[in-house]
């Protein structure tokens, strides 16, 4: 067993196959349909939540974050161990999240190495930092190491993501209210990121899927200019129409050297709405 | 009648005889339209422009030529509209740069301004064309200049100046190609010449100016001039029936906190079916409102559906240009400017230009103006404003769905003047606007507006619809305005506009034989499509749109347009170009049954 752990929370969307396999522990958020209460990506898992939403009349899914009792539990167990611990969250602009798990770090009293980091960033976005990071504590990378990787990724990192409509980022409170084009009678797809601040903003509003799907795609070529590079496309269980077309432009326009294809959870379904669509591209490690 | 010298009253009345010839004959200005779609509208908008110049110096009299030129000018630059109003303006504009200062007009001032006029309007002008009012008005002013030291009297010399000027007019025709093909003459050029054809007249003491001084009923010795009768007469002819919807109306809905979401779409549409200018803010609770009615009493009562109506102007348009013809009168709305609260002055900033002065009811009850108690969200997030123009309801509500704060109607044979985009950029919160002009014939007086509002307005050049809408879907409210700039200029490139309309008359046109009655499709400027039925012209323009490339057609259709045949369009664009994203939306444009957009 690796002396570093890595802890993360559900809205990294990293799926339990690959948390088992490399020993990654997650604190989930919660959503609530009503009086119901599920754990993100634990007791609701991505392809059921989206058959709910749309069924789901009364309104949109409320989520809430991990109470730092929540983050507490898992951090004393870990260091309990005698393990230095690495946890990584949703970006702070986004959620409190990360200010729970911070709390509950200082709940520790200085027993227990623990450093938290606010990822800047979400879904498989920071997704790839704690996978990234779990491989380096596997093969005996020191502390210091990892969290450098875990920044020079974030820093290197190509993130755009398209959403069906700019309703659910606004609804929630997501995204300001002056950069939402809502109620649009032209079919327009948004493109938007995630700056350094960790804060969405948008980069583009483009007319039809796959016209949207080719811009994100031109634009990650441009940048990369065909250097080797990993991709992760996060999509929503149920609305992928398209996402097979895109997985080919990529193919023909990027110099892939690991692609993957993860599923976005309840969560951050609940904040960004069924058929969106995210594109997360890295130098090749 | 010999003269050598005009003081200001004087050069008053020989303006306001030049605008009497240019409205008697604005229709003939039109007819020489020389595009065979119905776009005649210079002789309508030199009128229009020439009549808000000639209320302003009848509002502001001056004996000093100097002073009067600079409200002319004033006048004229707030009241420009179209390519050809814009170009007169600034002709005007430099003329009273010549003037500034002097208390006579001399037969060397007079050239001199004219040359001034000219230089302005070159320099105002960023590509100017040969062939057109810009080149009557620079021969006339250079044969002006020359002859100037010839004689003093100032008839004579504007009987030359005149002359020159239609003599130029007739060679418009070789200089414009456009123009030979069609066979006629420049009609800003002519708009022009018609003016200084009423100089003249007035100079020479000449029937008409004469008829209209003694007509003048009782002729007012309490006049401040004796031109005075003249210029209102003049004045009244110009404009009082041209005022399609008279009542100025501006008041706020103060709504019931309570109540259910305030309907704007379907409040604006019940006003814009029977009035115009209609400009709506909402913030909160309170709704400013602006309009131009026919029925005021319609209106009020609309508004009391929707909550309380505080702070009410309503203004008769038309009134008040009679009154200008009777200066002796004291009318009801003549007081009133006294009685008006400071600082309720001119609240969407429309009415301090025409120096109209305003009527004013109680002001009880106003608890709140959205100027001085602004919505945060407002302030923090809206960096920028955004105005366009557009014909066409559907086209409008498209415009307010990507972001347009206000959208002014108007467009081909009806262009809004400087002072109607002025107001709306006035009236928006922010300090930043981005202006979208959508038409060739408005970005004129969209930069002319630019130039004159008191805060940072920014001018796409946008040509058409689809070019405008394009645009907005590349704004970006978050970035700099360079970078939104560059932005919006890219999509213009990237969008191809086509519309089709029907020819007005037979002619040859881009090697085209073009018989009236018959639809045309036009892509972007040319017209590369004639054809005897309008599902023909479609078809065959779409197929000229996508021969370049392009996966993305937009459909707007006009309010002519048929909506069966619309769907067999629509079915024949998904068979024949099975890869192309296709939407139609219903535009609501008259005159052109269908405008297309094709981006690449």
């Amino acid at each position: 067993m690796a002396s570093i752990a890595l802890v993360t929370d559900s809205t990294a969307d990293i799926s339990q196959e690959v948390r088992d396999k490399l020993g990654i522990s997650m604190v989930p958020l919660k959503v609530s349909f009503g009086e119901e209460t599920f754990l993100d990506n634990i007791t609701l898992q991505p392809a059921q939540f989206y058959q709910k939403l749309t069924a789901f009349t009364a309104g949109l899914p409320k989520t809430s974050t991990p109470s730092p009792a929540d983050f507490y539990e898992v951090f004393k167990k870990l260091t309990d161990e005698g393990r230095s611990v690495i946890s990584v969250h949703l970006s702070s602009s986004l959620s409190g999240t990360y200010q729970a798990a911070l709390i509950a770090q200082s709940m520790l009293e200085g027993e227990g190495d623990v450093t938290v980091i606010d990822s800047k960033s979400a879904s498989y976005g920071y997704g790839n930092q704690v996978v990234a990071a779990a491989e380096m504590a596997q093969t005996g990378a020191s502390k210091e190491e990892i969290i450098d990787e875990i920044h020079r990724l974030r820093g290197e990192m190509q993130l755009y993501f398209m959403v069906d409509t700019l309703e659910y980022l606004q609804k929630g409170g997501r995204i300001g209210k002056a950069s939402a084009v809502l109620g649009s009678l032209l079919n327009i797809k948004p493109i938007l990121s995630i700056d350094d601040d960790g804060s969405i903003f948008p980069v583009e509003k483009v007319r039809g899927t796959k016209r949207a799907m080719a811009r994100i795609t031109e634009m990650v070529a441009t940048h990369f200019q065909g250097a080797p590079v990993d991709v992760t496309v996060a999509v929503t269980p149920g609305y992928t129409s398209g996402v097979a077309e895109m997985a080919e432009m990529l193919k023909n326009q990027l110099n892939i050297k690991r692609y993957l294809e993860a599923e976005i959870g309840p969560v951050v379904g609940t904040h960004a709405g069924p058929g969106t669509i995210g594109l997360f591209v890295t130098p090749a490690r | 009648m010999s003269k050598r010298f005009l003081n200001g009253s004087e050069w008053a009345a020989m303006i306001l005889a030049g605008a009497e010839r240019l409205s008697r004959n604005a229709e003939r200005v039109n007819a020489l339209n020389v595009f065979p779609v119905p776009d005649g509208d210079t002789g309508t908008n030199m009128n229009l422009t020439m009549t808000a110049g000639v209320a302003e110096l009848t509002n502001k009299p001056s004996d000093e030529v100097g002073r009067a030129a600079e409200v002319l000018s004033k006048g004229l630059l707030m009241g420009a509209r179209g390519n050809s109003g814009v170009i007169l303006s600034q002709l005007f504009r430099g003329f009273s740069r010549a003037l500034s200062g002097e208390r006579e007009l001399d037969v060397p001032l007079f050239a001199n301004g004219l040359q001034q006029g000219v230089d302005t309007a070159y320099k105002a002008v960023a590509k100017p064309v040969e062939g057109t009012i810009l080149t009557v008005a620079r021969e006339a002013a250079r044969h002006g200049v020359l002859i100037s030291r010839r004689t003093t009297d100032l008839a004579e010399w504007m009987q030359e100046v005149h002359a020159k000027a239609l003599e130029t007019l007739a060679r418009t025709q070789e200089m414009l190609p456009v123009l030979k093909q069609v066979g006629v003459v420049d009609s800003g050029g002519q708009g022009l010449v018609y003016l200084y054809e009423g100089f003249v007249d007035f100079l020479q003491g000449g029937a008409d100016t004469a008829d209209l001084v003694r007509q003048q009923p009782a002729a007012p010795a309490a006049a401040p001039v004796p031109a005075q009768g003249a210029a209102a007469k003049a004045q009244s002819k110009l404009a009082t029936e041209s005022i399609a919807f008279p009542y100025d109306m501006e008041f706020f809905i103060q709504r019931i906190s309570s109540a259910a979401p305030f309907p704007e779409r379907t409040f604006r549409q019940a006003l814009e079916r029977d009035g115009d200018s209609v400009i709506l803010i909402q913030d909160d609770d309170i709704i400013k409102v602006h309009v131009h009615s026919r029925r005021p009493g319609d209106v009020m009562n609309l508004a009391l559906t929707y909550g309380e109506i505080t702070h009410i102007h309503i203004l008769n348009m038309q009134e008040q240009h009679r009154e200008l013809l009777q200066p002796e009168s004291q009318p009801i709305a003549a007081a009133p400017e006294a009685l008006r609260p400071m600082d309720q002055a001119d609240g969407l900033g429309l009415e301090a230009a025409t120096g109209i002065p305003h009527v004013e009811y109680g002001t009880e009850g106003v608890t709140a103006s959205p100027e001085s108690e602004p919505n945060p969200d407002v302030y923090e997030m809206a960096s920028y404003g955004v105005v366009a123009v557009s014909v066409g309801d559907g086209n409008a509500e498209l415009f307010r769905s990507l972001g347009v704060d206000i959208v002014i109607s108007g467009g081909q044979s009806m262009n809004p003047s400087t002072e109607d985009l002025l107001g709306a950029v006035s009236s928006l919160s922010t300090h930043h606007v981005f202006l979208l002009p959508n038409n060739p014939n408005i970005i004129m007086a969209a930069k002319q507006a630019a130039e004159l509002a008191d805060k940072q307005v920014t001018v796409i050049p946008t040509k058409t619809i689809p070019q405008g809408l394009a645009a907005m879907l590349a704004f970006q409210e978050n970035d700099s305005e360079a970078a939104n700039v560059e932005r919006m200029n890219k999509a213009l490139e990237r969008v191809v506009t086509g519309q089709v309309t029907q020819a007005v008359r037979d002619t040859t046109m881009d090697g085209l034989q073009i018989k009236e009655g018959h639809f045309i499709g036009i892509q972007d400027k040319t017209i590369v499509v004639s054809a005897p039925t309008q599902a023909e012209a479609c078809r065959e323009l779409l197929t000229n749109l996508l021969a370049s490339g392009g996966d993305m057609v937009t459909v707007l259709t006009g309010e002519d347009a048929d909506a069966q045949e619309t769907e067999e369009l629509e079915a024949w664009l998904e068979q024949q170009f099975p890869d192309v994203e296709v939407e139609v939306h219903e535009g609501g444009q008259p005159l052109y049954p269908y405008l297309f957009a094709v981006e690449a």
